[in-house]
């Protein structure tokens, strides 16, 4: 799997939702399921999973799908 | 008329409450709002509180408390299916909901403050026990019927007693992310603003960044969470960050990991904090048992002795009840702060007090010689699951009344697990109980299996599934 593929993976597994339904769009504004738990969950995933320790501001600011590709950047992980 | 929690006697300039949409309400005003509605709610009437954590909602609920209506408390985010069935058993004469929800009501607006509104219903006059105060769900999310029926002389008494433990002044200011309708934040309402002090709302979630700005900025001396709220406070470097205006770290609603503890223990003692763990249930009135912060060390994992105004005993499974020395059995708690009992039907609400202060809890503990108790079990059927309370017997009913099934419920309060006989349901019942609860899919598993299994005196087995 190509960390695309992971980085999809851990989405679709956290929001239950089909990897078809993750674009731009897809964010803390417009997912009605995504709280506090949600976030939480998703960003220990990604740490757990590309093996990095994010900064408090990094985890607040992890608001949507986009958003995570370019923190994710920050910790030398490249999601292509 | 006397006020609720005694508010017309404090500094009427005081700051009663504030919130993150920047609304704050002095005691004063405070008074004055309760004053201006009570001929407009009916005395005795029956009101459902959508609460909010904001000053507006607040209120909103102090008003129906001065003009002795009773409030039943529920979350907002409460799935419409379960409010409808709520409002046909319970028949309410007003509900006071935030302008987003107001549409599923049928009913005249006779208030509005802020995002908030008070909408009569057309529902007849009820019959109310006259000590009846305050209602409160038993169990987090499942909209159960089951309700906890609170008396005047609780609230007062568990906002005397439990002020008076923590030492809380005028001065003092809670921050408070606990849900207004979740036992524990009411209790945390109740007790500062008998004493005058001031309640910093916020309905931010903690990945929130205005949450963090508001903890800075409000300089709240006592906060309040439970066990989940402490692991997202140190995943976001809770534990780094100083807070000068801090004066009490109190924990309750589940029993906090060693890890956890010991993390909120060494905060404490670096910034010159008093920890304080604290046990208790709706029953109670929230607080029941709390460790005093120069033995939390001592006595780690601890959930203390009684608060003031209380009495802890055990009866052990010979049926003995003993209040100190070695023991281990049920804990049975007595004090001013145990509810009347539980409500089930609208005819229930003019229940008589069936309980007489005496609370069994459904907790098996045990107690050193020194007096202090630990938590080692449960009896009753229900988990914590994110510090909310899960009546199994619940989420089992819901499942049986939409599915042709058997199901099981069991697990602890890492996991719920969910067993089913059908292979073809799992994922079904799994987005139904997301549906139903609110409550989030890995906190529990659906499992299919092709009996539920049983032991020999019919009592279902999760071993294998945990």
């Amino acid at each position: 799997m190509n960390t695309l593929e992971t980085y999809n993976a851990i989405f679709t597994e956290t929001f239950q939702v089909e990897e078809n339904v993750l674009d731009t769009d897809f964010n803390s504004d417009t997912v009605e399921k995504w709280d506090s738990v949600c976030q939480l969950s998703l960003v220990t995933t990604m740490e757990d999973t590309f093996d990095i320790m994010m900064e408090p501001e990094d985890i607040i600011g992890f608001k949507s799908y986009e958003i995570g590709k370019s923190i994710l950047a920050k910790y030398d992980v490249t999601i292509a | 008329m006397s006020y609720f929690l005694g508010i017309d006697t404090k500094e009427a300039a005081n700051i009663a409450a504030i919130d993150d949409d920047g609304n704050e309400i002095s005691y004063g005003d405070l008074v004055l709002y309760c004053n201006g509605l009570q001929r407009t709610i009916s005395s005795r009437s029956l009101v459902f509180h959508f609460s909010e954590n904001s000053v507006d909602s607040l209120c909103l609920y102090m008003a129906c408390m001065h003009a002795k209506a009773v409030p039943l408390l529920l979350s907002p985010q409460t799935e419409r299916d379960l409010i409808s069935s709520l409002i046909k058993k319970y028949q309410p004469n007003y509900i006071v909901a935030p302008e987003r929800i107001c549409h599923y009501f049928d009913g005249e607006v006779v208030e509005v403050r802020g995002n908030y509104k008070l909408l009569k219903l057309n529902s007849p006059a009820h019959r109310l026990f006259d000590q009846l105060s305050l209602l409160l769900p038993t169990s987090g999310s499942t909209g159960s019927p089951k309700l906890v029926r609170h008396s005047y002389h609780n609230l007062e008494m568990s906002a005397k007693n439990v002020s008076q433990f923590f030492g809380l002044v005028a001065t003092d200011k809670a921050f408070l992310f606990l849900p207004m309708y979740y036992t524990m934040g009411l209790s945390v309402i109740h007790s500062h603003l008998k004493v005058g002090a001031a309640i910093v709302f916020t309905k931010s979630a903690m990945t929130d960044a205005k949450f963090w700005s508001l903890l800075k900025e409000s300089s709240p001396t006592v906060l309040t969470g439970v066990p989940y709220s402490f692991e997202i406070l140190k995943k976001l470097r809770f534990f780094r960050m100083k807070m000068p205006s801090l004066r009490i770290l109190t924990q309750g609603g589940g029993k906090l990991s060693k890890e956890l503890y010991d993390d909120c223990l060494q905060y404490a003692e670096n910034n010159n904090v008093e920890f304080i763990p604290t046990y208790g249930q709706t029953e109670g009135s929230a607080r029941m048992t709390f460790v005093e912060p120069f033995m939390s060390t001592s006595k780690k994992g601890s959930i203390g002795k009684a608060i003031p105004g209380g009495m802890l005993s055990i009866i052990d499974d010979q049926g003995y009840e003993s209040f100190e020395g070695e023991a281990a059995g049920e804990l049975v708690y007595r004090g001013p702060n145990v509810t009347l009992g539980y409500a089930n039907s609208l005819e229930d609400l003019n229940l008589d007090d069936d309980r007489h202060g005496i609370l069994h809890t459904g907790d098996l503990v045990e107690r050193d010689a020194d007096g202090y108790y630990f938590i080692v079990g449960r009896k009753s059927r229900f988990l914590k699951l994110f510090g909310i309370r899960v009546a199994l017997d619940e989420i089992e009913k819901l499942i049986n009344d939409s599915f042709e099934l058997d199901c099981a419920c069991g697990g602890n309060d890492q996991k719920m697990i969910v067993l089913i006989t059908r292979a073809d349901m799992t994922q079904k019942v799994s987005d139904f109980i997301v549906a139903k609860t609110g409550l989030f899919h890995q906190s529990f598993e659906v499992v299919y299996v092709e009996d539920i299994p049983r032991n020999e005196t019919g009592k279902v087995i999760f071993n294998d599934h945990i």
